[in-house]
């Protein structure tokens, strides 16, 4: 975290890192269930499919990376480890299962 | 052309593209987990060639291929769609707003104070206004 006199030489616009974590947060919760609805197509199990969902949330840091950052993640983000690498990985995790077991029922009847 | 400037109206069509695929995915691998579950008693049909497949035969490699290719599409696609980041420092936000804006930024209010008028133009510009109202008055 930056210091308090950090701050006041350069001073943190809020709405634009709210808007930041938005579109990160939108982003990841779109993709995954996208990938639950891949992993129970191609029928993953157990560590497979976590393994899977990781290497896909990874994949999606990097474009947000690429895409959108520009590769200048620190001019975008506070602690880009926590807001864009690793910002809701949790919370997707819970819509990943849900497709994942639905998907997996779905093609395997 | 540059990679990471790729026009944002590639997004839906690039997205629309890999839910097709997606769903055909789903749908090839539907169909052949029921192939794997019927079996030559139960089907009504009696097959002319007798084919056996393992019962633990896994997802051909083009239905795997198709899904992960999809699923990198949609992926890019929505990335590609989302809306711009907006810089978090106040300097480069507020650079950003002012050449966005024609030179009006959040600072426009400090540059508005008394001590900044440009007194020259302003008297320029109402000598200016003058003479256009006596050239009007004489015609």
């Amino acid at each position: 975290m930056p210091t308090e006199r950090e701050l006041a030489i350069s001073p943190i616009v809020q709405e634009s890192v709210q808007h930041n974590t938005r579109v990160v947060s939108n982003i990841r919760s779109l993709t995954a269930s996208l990938f639950g609805v891949a992993s129970g197509i191609l029928g993953l199990e157990s560590y497979a499919g976590f393994a899977f969902y990781l290497i896909g949330t990874f994949f999606v840091s990097v474009l947000i990376w690429a895409f959108l950052a520009k590769g200048k993640q620190g001019e975008y983000f506070q602690g880009p480890l926590s807001e864009l690498w690793a910002g809701d990985v949790l919370g997707g995790g819970m819509s990943f299962v849900l497709t994942w077991t639905l998907f997996y029922g779905l093609v395997r009847a | 052309m540059n990679l990471t400037n790729m026009p944002s109206y590639l997004s839906r069509p690039l997205t629309f593209l890999g839910l097709l695929l997606l769903s055909h995915a789903c749908y090839s691998a539907y169909e052949h987990s029921t192939l794997l579950t019927i079996s030559p008693q139960s089907s009504s049909l009696k097959p002319t060639a007798t084919f056996s497949l393992p019962p633990s035969a896994s997802l051909p490699l083009d239905i795997s291929l198709e899904t992960i290719l999809s699923v990198i599409m949609i992926c890019a696609g929505l990335v590609v769609g989302a809306e711009e980041l907006k810089p978090i420092t106040w300097r480069a936000w507020a650079g950003k707003v002012e050449r966005e804006n024609g030179g009006v930024g959040p600072f426009q209010g400090l540059e508005d104070r008394l001590g900044f008028v440009d007194i020259r133009a302003k008297r320029k510009e109402f000598a200016d206004w003058v003479r256009d109202q006596d050239s009007d008055g004489k015609r």
